[in-house]
Formats: structure tokens, C-alpha cells, sequence
């Protein structure tokens, strides 16, 4: 039970008649990382943000450490927000447009929601926060703006924000797909870090080489269901299905 | 320091929907609250040298109150308003020469008569087309479109052109716009005199056999108007009433033939830049007691009302969001005048009276809610959605994300249209001169009123309001500057 940190199950999601979730499962041992695959529309994006209920399943359950949420018992109004809420604090999130908040300094990014929503003392947030920094390699850059900052840099201090959460699980959607190409690299570095560190950590990306790499478990997502999962070697390097294979042969093509 | 900040705006908003008590109001000697215009002279008009209201009427009923034992609170309105007022209760008695005719007589309560006057006929200087009053039919005339002598002129078939008091008109007739005017014999001798004016002239009695002025009080208010006509009778008695007249008009006008008032002297003529001088000061405290609380206020109030309208209307809710769709549909659908006047003369029929200031912050802040509410949401939903998520994947609620993500982000794209709606208030409080605040406007026509220096006493108004624009989009500028920091330039 404590091994298992990121437990879902039967989860069904639809934006009015479009199916884009339709069933799923899987577990997540702790500090290992799962990367999800599938080609545009597959439900991978839809799935990670069920986890911290950005997106509301229509059904099904999502288990983050000792929070369980079951969606389709989930009242309607101010109790499913707080429901919804308490399951989003068990994770943080980097978003492929890394939305920081353009008005807060980069360490005021890192801060704001320690102190403000989690209401920790300042000056240990702030501590903490130049160590994130640091390893991300922006010490130098704690009283910048975000437009100052470069995409890949504007991506490391997402990442910072996330970690500041101390949070159960860390979500990555697309963390690279929206930087140039001579860009990805730093980004992609700062993620293997933390998947050395032991952090627990589920990603979605296109980068195939970066998936084999740092992977415990890849799930390859068509159609709203898990086409295929296990570990790299297997669903990477030697898939079963028609399905991976295709969507593999088109990504490896252009990467 | 933001929770001192917070403190005093819902303090306001407390002394705003529940103003204090007028303290006392019972106590004795009774206040009576008398409605002028302030703009009539030589009946009552502000001394040019000391800025006090005076004039004949003015001092008649200091008289009558001196002997009833009353303390006065004037109230000086444009002529159109001062019945309404007198209805909904915001004044107690009108001395401004109302004249007697059956249909106040049925509705209101008139003393004894303390002007005997006649209506004559005025025309361009030489204007051969009215001579008398059975000239008017078909032609135009300029009066106070709610006047006993309004009434004179549409019963001889004239067609009223309506305006705020005797000055506008006489301005009308000189530009040419109007062909006469029906008015009070004392009230255009003193305009002639006081201006010099040869553009107009008397063509000629308005065919009554003469006039009767009174005050006007509630027909309910029985023990006042018993009051009055006691004071009225004594002061004919001791002769108080004939030294006033005669001060005035060298002549007794509280009696029927008394003599033909004579104004010959005038109340002597000022330079332009003497008015000017004299009416700066006036204007410059009409502008920073009123005119600048006023807008203030009502922009502060309505900017709060316009962000809960706002988010009511991006609200999930339908109730919710129907509702203030329809409070802005409404607002920007009806002319802010209007608004002012629902507040202010309207409400009071259902029991809901505000002091002038109140109902004026009232009806502003509405009105700056209706317009700033869209400008508000659509800054709301230029905040990309992104951000929204953001803040609520590192634990902020819907609140805290408003507040210290999205708003501070919306106001970049607001500031510039909500300046424009800060600008509008400021010149549309000039609107509160209708609804007996004496505004900077207010001062400037009382000014022009008795001077009839109209060109150089507006363009002086607009200068004050111009100069207070002018700052106002400095700092407009700056605000833009600093939320503009953390964008490329």
C-alpha cells in the first residue's frame, strides 16, 4: 500500500459526446517515473490532469498517497471543490507553457504558494526556494521576471515551483514541446536529476529517447485507453501492438 | 496597511448606505429648509463682493423667520426642480417669487402675498413682430418650463423653449434663438440695469391685471403655513416689509400700487475679470468639496460593485450571471441623468431618501458599476487560462487566484478604459448641479446668473475641470508604466 504513491482505476472522462478517457488504470510504485505516449488526442494530457482534477472525470478513481478521490460520488458544488482541492495538493504540476505568473519575480513564483496557500514561514520558503534554484542552475536569477528569462530557463523555474510544494508526485505535461529545439536539452536534464533523486513523477512528452532514458513504466495511450504499458525496453524497444509501433515509427521519423 | 485601506472604504460604504442622523432635527427653534434658485436676481442671487446668497426674497424670509422663531437652511436648485424638491420633502417652503394660480393653490399650501408685481412682454430691440402678448402666438419664447409665466406665455400660444432661469433665457433672445420672453416686470428691469443690455427691450404688459408672489409650502404642513402668514402680516404692520421693497425696487411691491419699482441704480456693473476674480475661489471649493469626494467615491464604490457584477456575470450560475447582465443592459441603456433623477426624486416616493451627496454617490457609483463591470470581465478573461490553472495547481481557491494571480494581471488591460470612465465621472458629476449640489458647475452658473458672463464663467469651469483631467491622465500614464514593468516593452 505505502509502496504504491499514484493508484487509478475505471477512469471515464467525455467532453459532450467525445469518449476521452474510457477506462482507465494503472499504479505508480513510489519514486519511480511513468511516462505516458500516444499520438494527439489520445487522452494522455486528459489523464494527467485527472490526477490533480484540473480536468473532473466523469467516473472512476484517483488514489495520491492517503487521498482518494472517487469521482462519481464526488458532490456537486463547494464540497467537490474542496474534494477536488485536496487531491491537487498532493501534486505539483509543470505545464508545457510553463505558465508562471508574469507579474511575481522568478523567486516570488517559487514562493507564492508555500507561503500563501500553504502558509509556511517566509524565510525557511525562501531558503528553500534558493536551493530549488540552484538546482536548476537560476541561483543567479531569484529577482528576474519571467519575460526575462529564456524558454528553457522559464521551464526550470516551473519545475522550481513545483518542487517548493513538497509535493507527493510531480505531473509534467509536454515539458518541452513548446521550447526550441537547442532548449529542450537543459529542461529534459533538470527532469533526469529528478528522477535520480527519487522523486515520483508522471510525464507526458514526445521525446522518445528522453522516455527510454528515464522511464520505470511507459504507458502508451490510444483512443482513450491503455494500448500498451511496461517498461521501456518492452513498449519502446519491442512493442506488441500495431498501434505502438505506427505511432512510434512517425515520432522517431521527425525526432 | 491594505487592511487600513480596507477599513475606511467599508466605512464609507457604511456612511454612504446608512448616512448619520441629522442631529437634532426636533430641537428648537425648528429648522425650515427653504428652496431658491440663487440665480434669480434681484429676488435671490449671490452677492458678487461677499458670495452670500441675498436678494428681496432672500431677506423677506429672514424676516418671516426672525418673527416665527425659525432657523433657515437654504437650498438653492434650478426652478424646474424646486416643486419635486418641495414633494419629495427635501425642502420645507420655496421663496422665489412663485405666483399664485389656482392649480398651486389646489395642490400647495400659499401664504400671503408679499410681492405684487406684473408680467411684461420682452422682446429684441426693436422687433416689431411682438407687441403685446397676443403676438406670441406661434413664436417661441424662453422660460422656466414649469413657471407661472411658462403658463402665461403657452396659453397666449406661444411655443416654450424650456430653460434653468431668467439669465439663459435673455441669452436666448439676444442670440436670436427665441423671439420673447414672458417674465416678471422687477426681474427684467434688474437685467437691463445690471447688464446695460440694449439687444432687449419691454414690449409690453403680458395682459394680466397683475401678479401675486407667495411662498409655496406642503399642503400638509398647516402649522408652518399659519406661520408664515402671521409673520408676513406683522412685518406689512411694522413696515419691514416696505423697507426690504424699497432697498430693492424704490418702490413698495407688498402692497397692491405700491409705485413702479425702479432699478434705475442697478446693482452696478463689474468688469469680466472682476467676476472671474470673484468667482474663482467659489468655484475652486465647489470643486474640491464636492465635485472631487464625488467622483472619488462613487469611482471607488462603483469599481467594487463593477467587479462583483463582473464576476456574477462569469459566473457558471444563470441566475446569477442574468442578473447582472441585466443590471448592465439596464445602466448603459438609460442616460445617467435619469438615473440621478430616479435616485434622487424617484426613490423618496417609495422611502428611500438620501441627502443630495448620498443620492448623488449613489446613482454615480451605478453608474460606474454598469460600464466598468464589462471592462472588468473581458480583463478578467484576457488573463490567459493558464494561469487560472496555475494558481490552483499550487493550492490556490478561486478567490486567492483572482486576487493575487488574475486581478493584478487584468488591471494592465483595464487601466486604460477605466481611466476613460474615471475622466467621464469627473465631468459628468457636473450633472449633480441638478440635484442641489453646489458643484463646481453649480458655482459657475450661479456666477453667470448674476453677472450673465457666460462665455468667460464657462470656459473657467472647464478650465478647473480640463487641468484635474490633465493630472488624471498623468497618472493614468505612470500606473500604466508601472504594471507595464514586467511585460517586454
Amino acid at each position: 500500500m505505502t509502496d504504491i504513491r499514484i493508484e487509478v482505476s475505471g477512469l471515464h472522462k467525455a467532453f459532450g459526446s467525445l469518449e476521452v478517457l474510457r477506462g482507465i488504470g494503472f499504479t505508480t510504485p513510489r519514486g519511480t517515473s511513468t511516462v505516458l505516449l500516444g499520438p494527439s488526442g489520445s487522452g494522455k494530457t486528459t489523464l494527467l490532469r485527472s490526477l490533480n482534477a484540473l480536468d473532473i472525470p466523469d467516473s472512476g478513481v484517483v488514489r495520491i498517497d492517503d487521498v482518494s478521490v472517487d469521482f462519481s460520488l464526488l458532490p456537486p458544488g463547494k464540497a467537490g471543490r474542496a474534494t477536488a482541492r485536496d487531491l491537487r495538493a498532493q501534486s505539483g504540476m509543470v505545464f508545457q507553457s510553463h505558465n508562471l505568473f508574469p507579474h511575481r519575480t522568478v523567486l516570488q513564483n517559487i514562493t507564492e504558494g508555500p507561503v500563501v496557500a500553504q502558509k509556511r514561514p517566509p524565510d525557511e520558503v525562501v531558503a528553500e526556494a534558493r536551493v530549488l534554484l540552484d538546482q536548476v542552475g537560476l541561483a543567479d536569477r531569484a529577482d528576474s521576471y519571467p519575460y526575462q528569462l529564456s524558454g528553457g530557463q522559464q521551464q526550470r523555474v516551473g519545475i522550481a515551483r513545483a518542487l517548493a510544494l513538497k509535493p507527493r508526485v510531480v505531473l509534467f505535461d509536454e515539458p518541452t514541446s513548446a521550447l526550441d529545439p537547442e532548449l529542450v536539452g537543459e529542461v529534459l536534464s533538470v527532469i533526469r536529476d529528478l528522477a535520480a533523486q527519487g522523486w515520483t513523477m508522471v510525464v507526458v512528452t514526445h521525446e522518445i529517447r528522453f522516455a527510454e532514458q528515464v522511464a520505470d513504466q511507459v504507458l502508451f495511450l490510444d483512443g482513450g485507453v491503455i494500448v500498451e504499458r511496461g517498461t521501456p525496453e518492452r513498449v519502446i524497444g519491442d512493442p506488441q501492438e500495431e498501434r505502438t509501433r505506427r505511432f512510434l515509427r512517425r515520432v522517431l521519423e521527425h525526432g | 496597511m491594505r487592511q487600513v485601506f480596507r477599513g475606511v472604504l467599508l466605512l464609507l460604504l457604511l456612511l454612504i448606505v446608512f448616512p448619520p442622523p441629522a442631529n437634532a432635527r426636533d430641537q428648537q427653534p425648528p429648522v425650515v429648509r427653504v428652496g431658491t434658485e440663487g440665480t434669480y436676481p434681484p429676488f435671490s442671487f449671490h452677492d458678487p463682493g461677499t458670495q452670500e446668497l441675498t436678494g428681496y426674497d432672500i431677506e423677506v424670509v429672514e424676516a418671516i423667520a426672525a418673527k416665527a422663531g425659525w432657523r433657515l437652511e437654504f437650498v438653492e436648485t434650478q426652478w424646474d426642480a424646486i416643486f419635486p424638491a418641495l414633494d419629495a420633502g427635501r425642502i420645507d417652503l420655496i421663496a422665489n417669487q412663485v405666483s399664485r394660480n389656482d392649480e398651486r393653490q389646489a395642490k400647495y399650501g400659499l401664504s400671503s402675498t408679499y410681492t405684487h408685481s406684473r408680467g411684461v412682454v420682452v422682446r429684441r430691440t426693436g422687433d416689431d413682430r411682438v407687441k403685446s402678448i397676443a403676438d406670441l402666438k406661434g413664436k417661441t419664447t424662453a422660460q422656466s418650463s414649469t413657471s407661472n409665466w411658462a403658463k402665461v406665455a403657452r396659453d397666449a400660444g406661444a411655443r416654450v423653449e424650456a430653460v434653468e432661469g431668467f439669465a439663459q433665457a435673455a441669452a436666448l433672445l439676444t442670440q436670436g434663438r427665441v423671439d420673447a420672453i414672458v417674465n416678471d416686470n422687477i426681474a427684467v428691469l434688474d437685467y437691463l440695469t445690471t447688464t446695460g443690455s440694449k439687444d432687449v427691450e419691454i414690449a409690453g404688459d403680458a395682459g394680466q391685471a397683475g401678479s401675486e408672489q407667495v411662498l409655496a409650502l406642503r399642503k400638509t404642513d398647516t402649522a408652518l403655513l399659519a406661520q408664515a402668514n402671521q409673520a408676513i402680516e406683522a412685518l406689512r404692520a411694522d413696515g419691514t416689509l416696505r423697507g426690504i421693497s424699497e432697498k430693492y425696487f424704490r418702490a413698495d411691491v407688498s402692497v397692491r400700487d405700491g409705485g413702479a419699482a425702479d432699478l434705475s441704480q442697478g446693482r452696478g456693473q463689474r468688469s469680466t475679470w472682476d467676476v472671474l476674480r470673484s468667482t474663482a475661489w467659489p468655484m475652486f471649493v465647489g470643486l474640491v468639496k464636492v465635485t472631487i469626494p464625488l467622483t472619488a467615491l462613487s469611482f471607488a464604490i462603483g469599481l467594487v460593485l463593477a467587479l462583483l457584477v463582473a464576476l456574477a456575470r462569469i459566473s457558471p450560475f444563470r441566475v446569477l450571471s442574468g442578473l447582472a447582465r441585466a443590471f448592465i443592459s439596464v445602466i448603459r441603456g438609460t442616460p445617467l441623468l435619469l438615473q440621478l433623477f430616479i435616485v434622487f426624486y424617484g426613490l423618496p416616493q417609495i422611502g428611500l431618501k438620501f441627502p443630495p451627496f448620498t443620492a448623488a454617490v449613489v446613482a454615480f457609483s451605478l453608474n460606474v458599476a454598469g460600464y466598468a463591470a464589462e471592462v472588468v470581465r473581458s480583463a478578467i478573461l484576457s488573463v490567459p487560462r493558464g494561469q487560472f490553472e496555475a494558481a490552483a495547481t499550487i493550492g490556490f481557491g478561486y478567490a486567492q487566484a483572482l486576487r493575487r494571480i488574475v486581478l493584478p494581471q487584468a488591471a494592465r488591460t483595464a487601466v486604460p478604459p477605466l481611466s476613460n470612465t474615471l475622466l467621464s465621472l469627473l465631468k459628468d458629476t457636473s450633472l449633480g448641479s441638478v440635484v442641489l449640489l453646489t458643484e463646481l458647475f453649480r458655482e459657475s452658473q450661479l456666477a453667470a446668473a448674476e453677472s450673465n458672463e457666460f462665455l468667460a464663467l464657462y470656459s473657467f469651469a472647464g478650465l478647473y475641470y480640463w487641468v484635474i483631467c490633465v493630472a488624471l491622465s498623468a497618472a493614468q500614464k505612470r500606473l500604466e508604466t508601472r504594471l507595464n514593468r514586467y511585460v517586454i516593452a
